[in-house]
């Protein structure tokens, strides 16, 4: 499943294992991204939320 | 039996639970709490028998559990523990009670009171912020210019918690720590956290490296003190060696294992799995 990233345009290969909610990366810019959908091989993303000052164990 | 694991953000951790609970043959379910709202007062019966609370987010993670908790639908960890070991004092008190070394710690309510503070503890000391993880805005400071600096700095932050100290004795340790995960009232794993080139903290998130250890019988003693002082559950307890002995410095409430799974034989996220399964079942 492929799909392009919203900051550079680059194509992401998203896993075919990948589920909901799983983050991918853009492999030329770094930008993150969370799995919104995904149906009929296709995948949806949207921009996974930055790191939180709060976020850790 | 039906249970759900909530999280913010899919991590290695939450997919290899998933993974484990299918394998046991339990329907797990991964809930985006992002997703969520909650009306006060009603129930959730779709979240199943217990949830297995893995937010990535501390005020999420408190929040979602409080919601949970109040419709009526046990979480692992409990608020009550999730808020002990998500504030550094209340946790160094519940220790101190139990009695479970810890390093030496003082808390400072203002700028003006930081100074003597220190003095009291003496310097090189440890300076840590009330909440955090990762070893996030954890310093040495070596003496009393640095502390001064690092004050004025925090003293600009926004955010109230920062103008309160929490400092620590430099525990005396070799250039590792401990890190033990517990799932009720079983050990699961020990390793041994090194610390980076050019880092002296041991944290996994800061590139730290994880090898596997048998804990002798003081440390597994020490473990299962330290986790039932929080209230227990799943935990990750933090322990250094110290020249008078082990002392536990934190417990984490959403324990990461990745780096710790990486070092044993045993499988981690199972044995959590069965644990939230059993404490369900009673």
């Amino acid at each position: 499943m492929n799909a392009d990233c919203a900051e550079c345009g680059a194509d992401i290969a998203v896993p075919q294992d990948a589920i909901v909610g799983e983050i991918v990366s853009c492999r030329d810019c770094s930008s993150e991204y969370e799995v919104a959908e995904i149906s009929a091989g296709s995948v949806l993303l949207k921009p996974a939320e930055a790191a939180g000052e709060d976020w850790g164990e | 039996m039906k249970a759900s694991i909530t999280f913010d953000r899919l991590r290695w951790e939450e997919k290899a639970l998933k993974d484990a609970a299918s394998s046991a043959g339990l329907d797990m379910s991964l809930v985006d709490v992002k997703e969520m709202s909650f009306l006060v007062s009603a129930t959730r019966p779709e979240l199943g028998a217990i949830v297995l609370q893995r937010c990535i987010s501390h005020y999420r993670s408190l929040m979602t559990t409080l919601a949970i908790e109040g419709s009526g639908t046990p979480v692992i960890n409990r608020l009550a523990v999730a808020e002990t070991c998500s504030n550094k004092l209340a946790a160094s008190i519940a220790l101190s009670k139990a009695q479970v070394p810890t390093p030496r710690t003082i808390v400072a309510m203002s700028s003006d009171a930081v100074e003597r503070a220190a003095d009291e503890l003496g310097f090189p000391l440890v300076l840590k912020p009330f909440s955090g993880s990762w070893g996030r805005m954890v310093s040495v400071v070596k003496d009393k210019g640095m502390l001064q600096s690092l004050v004025e700095y925090k003293e600009e932050l926004g955010n109230p918690l920062e103008h309160m100290y929490y400092l620590q004795e430099l525990v005396k340790r070799p250039p590792r720590d401990i890190r033990a995960i517990v799932a009720g009232e079983e050990l699961v794993a020990c390793v041994h956290r090194y610390a980076p080139d050019g880092e002296w903290r041991t944290n996994v998130a800061r590139g730290g490296t994880s090898k596997a250890f048998k804990p002798d019988s003081e440390l597994k003693e020490l473990v299962h003190k330290a986790s039932k002082a929080v209230g227990g559950g799943v935990l990750g307890v933090d322990a250094m060696e110290s020249p008078e002995g082990y002392m536990v410095h934190e417990v984490n409430n959403t324990v990461e294992f990745k780096g710790a799974q990486s070092a044993v034989e045993v499988d981690i996220s199972e044995r959590i799995v069965r644990y939230v399964a059993e404490t369900a079942r009673r």
